[in-house]
């Protein structure tokens, strides 16, 4: 799998030059900055998009069809978005977190739970959107993949809309443990998205 | 042993049925797939291939059937469109690759390159079509492969790169573990090539034998349309008629003695039977 590797470095390199860019100014602003959350998680969202990125790109220059020729399995063709999501997105999160933690050291203050809860929300934040809309993009492309991820995400609005009307309300804990929760629930989701993305890709045509 | 062996292939689609083919292609040979486009050729390569599933009927690559991704490291594929990304050029294409098959060789890759001109930095999405297609050559061929599979890899090729390109699946074939199915439409380019030739029409075999057979059992016999009424109807497998006469595919073996029957060409046969077949 590590030709799948280099070659996604290779274009993560050319085409996403702009996100590496973008990465570095929010991280340095979140830094310098006020104490805006927004500069901290940001990072780890664009640096969620790059897998979606290179599905687009490799169905454009039809590399989807040229891999189906090479020695890897459908399982690999798969793995291989996913895990170069894992690498941009911890490289992301591990600046967001040593950004959030100089921060906090530089107002002459390091708080545990605060770190917990920034982390715990990065996580989800960085994991949510890859894990949902990769498997529609595996199992019906790229365009068609994005357009089902909308249908599914106004679906998931109107039943919160719906079930909020008849008084169901979701609250969160406040347990100490809650983002450590979160945060693995977010993990078991990133690894149940890819086991469904290689189910779907293993039975898609090229 | 046969490269590749294939029994009762079936594969549906709305519109479009690949029926029950059966094609097998001995080491050491170089099949031609013919058939016009829409007939199935490139279906049937991406089921080799395990690109698209098949609804019936075996493929043995090398004698053997299932885990397809050890088969493709001794396949090398020229698809009709090369997929390499157009950022990448062909240096980064030999790293791709180098890690990609087991055996790969750099050397080889290198040599590939200066002889057909390619140039390592220059990225992909700047190659005319025939540069592109001689990097998917090299990438192919440079893996040791014993068995290429090319996918109307000559179409849209100048005649001179064209020439270039069988030139290099030509030499690939003197060595006796080295096998060819090679699926086109321009059925020159097979004629010359090909040690087998297959003839693909709306998703049906129309034939599967050895060239030199063919010329030899086939014939064009130039005649007047009386005469060609006498013949037995099974020695006529299609005609041509014009206001000189009739220009009839027959079986040489089944023509009375005396009758000047010339030589037919693989481009003529397939175009009687395309349209006999109808």
């Amino acid at each position: 799998m590590k030709g799948l590797l280099i070659k996604d470095f290779y274009m993560t390199a050319r085409y996403c030059r702009a996100f590496l860019l973008i990465v570095a100014v929010f991280i340095a602003v979140s830094f310098f900055g006020d104490d805006n959350i927004f500069f901290i998680v940001y990072p780890v969202m664009i640096a969620s998009v790059i897998p979606m990125t290179l599905i687009s790109y490799d169905e454009r220059d039809k590399w989807t069809q040229y891999s189906g020729t090479l020695p890897y399995t459908r399982a690999q063709l798969v793995s291989s978005k996913y895990l170069i999501g894992l690498i941009f997105g911890s490289a992301a999160f591990v600046l967001s977190v040593a950004a959030s933690v100089s921060r906090m050291l530089a107002n002459g203050y390091f708080s545990l739970t605060e770190l917990s809860v920034i982390s715990a929300v990065l996580l989800v934040l960085g994991l949510i959107g890859p894990s949902l809309i990769l498997p529609f993009a595996f199992k019906y492309g790229a365009e068609k993949g994005r357009i089902a991820f909308y249908i599914m995400i106004g679906i998931i609005c109107a039943a919160g809309v719906l079930l909020s009307g008849l008084g169901f309300n979701a609250v969160m804990p406040e347990s100490p443990w809650a983002p450590a929760v979160t945060a693995a629930a977010a993990v078991l989701l990133y690894a149940a998205s890819w086991r469904l993305s290689v189910a779907f890709y293993k039975k898609r045509e090229l | 042993m046969n490269a590749l062996e294939i029994k009762n292939l079936y594969k549906s689609y709305s519109g479009f049925k690949l029926e029950n083919l059966s094609l097998t292609l001995p080491s050491g040979c170089i099949l031609g797939l013919i058939g016009e486009n829409g007939a199935g050729k490139s279906t049937t390569v991406k089921l080799i291939l395990d690109m698209v599933r098949k609804d019936g009927g075996t493929i043995k690559i090398f004698g053997k059937e299932g885990d397809i991704r050890l088969s493709k490291q001794e396949i090398g594929v020229v698809p009709d469109e090369v997929g390499i990304p157009e950022c990448l050029t062909a240096a980064q294409v030999g790293k791709i690759m180098r890690r990609s098959f087991d055996n790969w060789d750099s050397i080889a890759y290198g040599a590939f390159l200066k002889k057909l001109d390619i140039p390592s930095g220059k990225p992909f999405r700047e190659f005319s079509r025939g540069m592109k297609m001689k990097l998917g050559i090299a990438v192919a061929m440079s893996h040791r492969p014993k068995l290429l599979i090319l996918d109307e890899a000559t179409s849209g090729l100048d005649p001179v790169v064209r020439d270039e390109v069988l030139e290099i699946f030509s030499e690939f074939t003197r060595d006796e573990g080295h096998s060819v199915l090679i699926s086109s439409h321009i059925v020159s380019d097979l004629e010359k090539l090909c040690d087998y030739i297959a003839f693909l029409h709306k998703g049906r075999l129309l034939l599967c034998e050895e060239k030199d057979v063919l010329t030899e059992k086939y014939g064009l016999l130039q005649c007047a349309p009386e005469e060609l009424s006498r013949l037995d109807k099974s020695a006529v497998k299609g005609k041509r008629v014009s206001p000189y006469g009739v220009q009839a595919l027959v079986l040489r073996d089944a023509i009375p003695r005396g009758m000047r029957v010339s030589r037919v060409s693989i481009e003529e046969l397939f175009v009687f039977m395309v349209k006999e077949a109808g």
